[in-house]
């Protein structure tokens, strides 16, 4: 099935709003000719109300609805919240558990980052690099799929540990498919960092310096792209990391093709990593055990989700019900370091920009207003990434 | 710095401000402050002293309940109790979480958005779900919550429990 | 003759309708699981244009409005706006155990649940989420569907 994909043939279903549409914008961005001087965001349309949800849910529930945050990485939240579970009941989830959280969630990571460079690329117009990237991710679909029946929310998690085991016919596809997509990896490094036109689109784009990373408190690959080395498997090493660490990758260009070379460079990790984890992993318990009722306490869990860290703050009164469940995910702070930014570059810029935080893919249905001294425009997402294609031809 | 020495730092670099601490966890520490001194924290550990960076406001409802003497069962006394505002800051492995309390008859605190800039979301997230009012704040506008959301409802307080069932809070005697 | 004329022309819709609807697809809050699949759906594994399915980017050129999520209070409005810009005659397909019921956001104070309460649905493609096999099949019957 390589049929190849013409541009024109379709529309990747990211934010086609009809401009006609008196909407609040999601986006709005005041410019002053091309330049952007004021950025901000209106969220909210993804907005479901979990947090109050999961104080009406026993803390079982609430690991299903926890992993539904995010359909892009769902086992890091589900991990994060397990954590914070058996934090507060003081009880450790056995070793063979903690490696089989380590290995999904370096799969989840996988799939995530190939996802994000798929879209990413369509964002500039790149749409071949988007077939081939996503046509590869199936790859790891497949694995996550054989280990652990589904291909987007695993639900390996238990609180206490895993419900899933692996066997030795799927460390042997496991070998084979971090084989395969470490070499088409090679390939999409070679394209970010040496195609002329994905480079006018990327090199001394977006940048964030040092500074201003540190200071605004930027987290994940987009931090990390401007020389951060913040990394919570490192910082605070959760799970199976104490027992197979990952080295942080940075780079200290701080601009979009840092961003891509980042998280291109973070497979390479991953696929080590997961081979390490097969090879090397634990005997024992999938599970320990931990009361329907959980001790009274506060607890914080941070983990290291794709795009960043994600903190979950749980309190329990002592019952089988959370008293609050605190989520903030890594696309917060990456919007909000990233409207800060976003000042001072070219409205052309800002699809890629955007797109080089990977942003929670949800907001879908992106509208973005567009101001400027003599008159204010509503411009579809759809329209807004075209600008950008057409402004760099 | 190890992790021991990390929190030590925190807490001296906060100690006159300081409330009360404790080490809720071992690679935590929680500090009580006034509601007063928060834009002194936040300039401290960000700026002065560079501990770290700010990872998450969690605003936290504290509602006053009354228990029945017969059937021991909890109820919410109308009106009456605390939102608590916790700032939480890491820096590797250790977090320090600066905690205040605000009555619900004035549930406002200072901005840090001077301080910095990004913590706008923070805030507007604590603003529309707990009636959090953060002075100063530079963008009020509705964040997450739909344009039609009734103003003054504020769904993470324990007293809210479905849009269709609102009742105009008759005032209880709080303690 | 009218009649005949008026059949042969019904029928002819209703195939170059079943052999290329252009369809538009709306997230109306949902976690992304849904969508990720149906995106997949257009990538060379699956490959749903050679079905004739397109996926564009306007209602005004729609037949089909492929739907996710569990229609925040947020998305209520627009939804309902998509739905009327598209013109007649217009068909639905939910993806997601979210739009049957709210699926695990059931009672979730800023969510409706079943998609249904805000736009009239034709298909439910039940799953959380759905591969892209059940997504396609679920459009398939659909236009299955339309051939009777």
């Amino acid at each position: 099935m390589t049929s190849p994909m013409s541009p024109e043939k379709f529309i990747v279903p990211i934010g086609p709003q009809h401009p006609a549409l008196k909407e609040p914008g999601h986006f709005e961005f005041t410019v002053n000719g091309e330049i952007v001087t004021n950025a901000s965001a209106r969220l909210g349309f993804v907005h479901r109300g979990m947090e109050k949800g999961a104080e009406n849910r026993t803390w079982v529930q609430d690991l299903y609805l926890m992993e539904r945050v995010c359909g892009i990485c769902s086992h890091v939240h589900a991990m994060a919240f397990a954590i914070g579970v058996e934090q507060l009941a003081k009880v450790q989830a056995p070793p063979r558990a903690q490696a089989i959280r380590v290995l999904i969630a370096e799969l989840e990571r996988i799939h995530s980052h190939l996802l994000w460079l798929g879209v990413a690329a369509h964002e500039g117009g790149f749409d071949t690099l988007f077939m081939y990237s996503w046509r590869d991710r199936e790859t790891v679909m497949d694995l996550l799929e054989t280990i652990s029946g589904n291909r987007v929310n695993y639900s390996a998690n238990v609180i206490g540990g895993v419900k899933i085991d692996i066997n030795d016919a799927q460390k042997d596809a496991l070998h084979k498919g971090m084989d395969f997509l470490e070499e088409r990896t090679r390939h999409y490094y070679k394209v970010v960092t040496e195609d002329e036109t994905f480079l006018g689109r990327t090199r001394n784009v977006g940048k964030m310096t040092f500074e201003q990373a540190e200071f605004l408190g930027a987290i994940g690959p987009t931090g990390r792209a401007s020389g951060l080395q913040r990394d919570v498997r490192v910082d605070s090493p959760y799970a199976g990391y104490p027992q197979f660490p990952v080295k942080v990758v940075t780079a200290t260009a701080g601009d979009l093709e840092a961003r891509f070379v980042v998280r291109i460079e973070e497979l390479y990790e991953s696929y080590r990593l997961v081979r390490e984890i097969i090879d090397n992993i634990p005997a024992g318990e999938l599970a320990a055990r931990v009361p329907r009722r959980i001790p009274e306490g506060e607890t914080i869990s941070r983990v290291e989700a794709p795009r960043g860290e994600l903190l979950y703050f749980l309190k329990s009164n002592g019952s089988d019900k959370p008293e609050r469940v605190k989520v903030r995910t890594p696309s917060l702070c990456n919007w909000a370091s990233v409207l800060v930014t976003a000042v001072g570059h070219k409205l052309a810029d800002m699809p890629m920009i955007l797109a080089g935080i990977d942003p929670c893919f949800s907001c879908n249905d992106r509208v973005v207003t567009v101001t400027d001294h003599s008159n204010s425009n509503q411009m579809s997402w759809e329209a807004l990434r075209q600008y950008g294609i057409e402004f760099y031809k | 710095m190890g992790l021991e020495d990390d929190l030590k730092l925190a807490e001296s670099l906060l100690e006159k401000i300081t409330i009360s601490t404790s080490r809720p966890e071992e690679n935590r520490v929680d500090i009580v402050i006034e509601a007063a001194s928060i834009k002194t924290a936040a300039k401290i550990l960000l700026r002065d002293g560079n501990w770290g960076y700010l990872s998450a406001i969690t605003a936290m409802d504290s509602p006053e309940y009354s228990i029945d003497e017969t059937t021991k069962e909890k109820k919410l006394i109308p009106g009456c109790g605390n939102v608590e505002v916790l700032y939480h800051f890491c820096r590797g492995a250790a977090v320090a979480t600066v905690r205040v309390s605000l009555p619900y008859a004035d549930p406002s605190i200072d901005t840090i958005c001077d301080i910095l800039s990004s913590a706008t979301l923070y805030e507007r997230e604590a603003a529309e779900l707990l009636g959090v009012v953060f002075r100063g704040t530079p963008n009020t506008d509705r964040l997450i919550l739909p344009e039609s959301w009734p103003d003054g409802v504020y769904p993470l307080r324990k007293a809210f429990t479905s849009l269709k069932d609102i009742q105009t809070p008759e005032e209880g005697v709080c303690s | 003759m009218a009649n005949i004329a008026t059949a042969v022309m019904d029928n002819l819709k209703t195939w170059a309708r079943v052999n290329s609807p252009w369809a538009i697809h709306f997230n109306s809050g949902s976690c992304n699981g849904c969508d990720i699949e149906i995106l997949a759906t257009l990538t060379p594994r699956y490959d749903v244009e050679r079905f004739g399915i397109k996926l564009q980017g306007s209602p005004r050129h729609a037949d089909v409005l492929i739907c996710t999520g569990p229609v925040t209070l947020q998305a209520r409005d627009r939804l309902v706006r998509i739905y009327e810009q598209m013109p007649e005659p217009k068909f639905v397909v939910a993806v997601g155990s979210c739009g049957i019921s709210g699926g695990v956001f059931q009672g979730c104070y800023n969510v409706v649940g079943d998609i249904s309460e805000v736009i009239p649905v034709n298909v439910y493609v039940p799953g959380c989420p759905p591969r892209p096999e059940a997504i396609i099949h679920g459009v398939v019957e659909l236009l299955k569907s339309l051939q009777k």
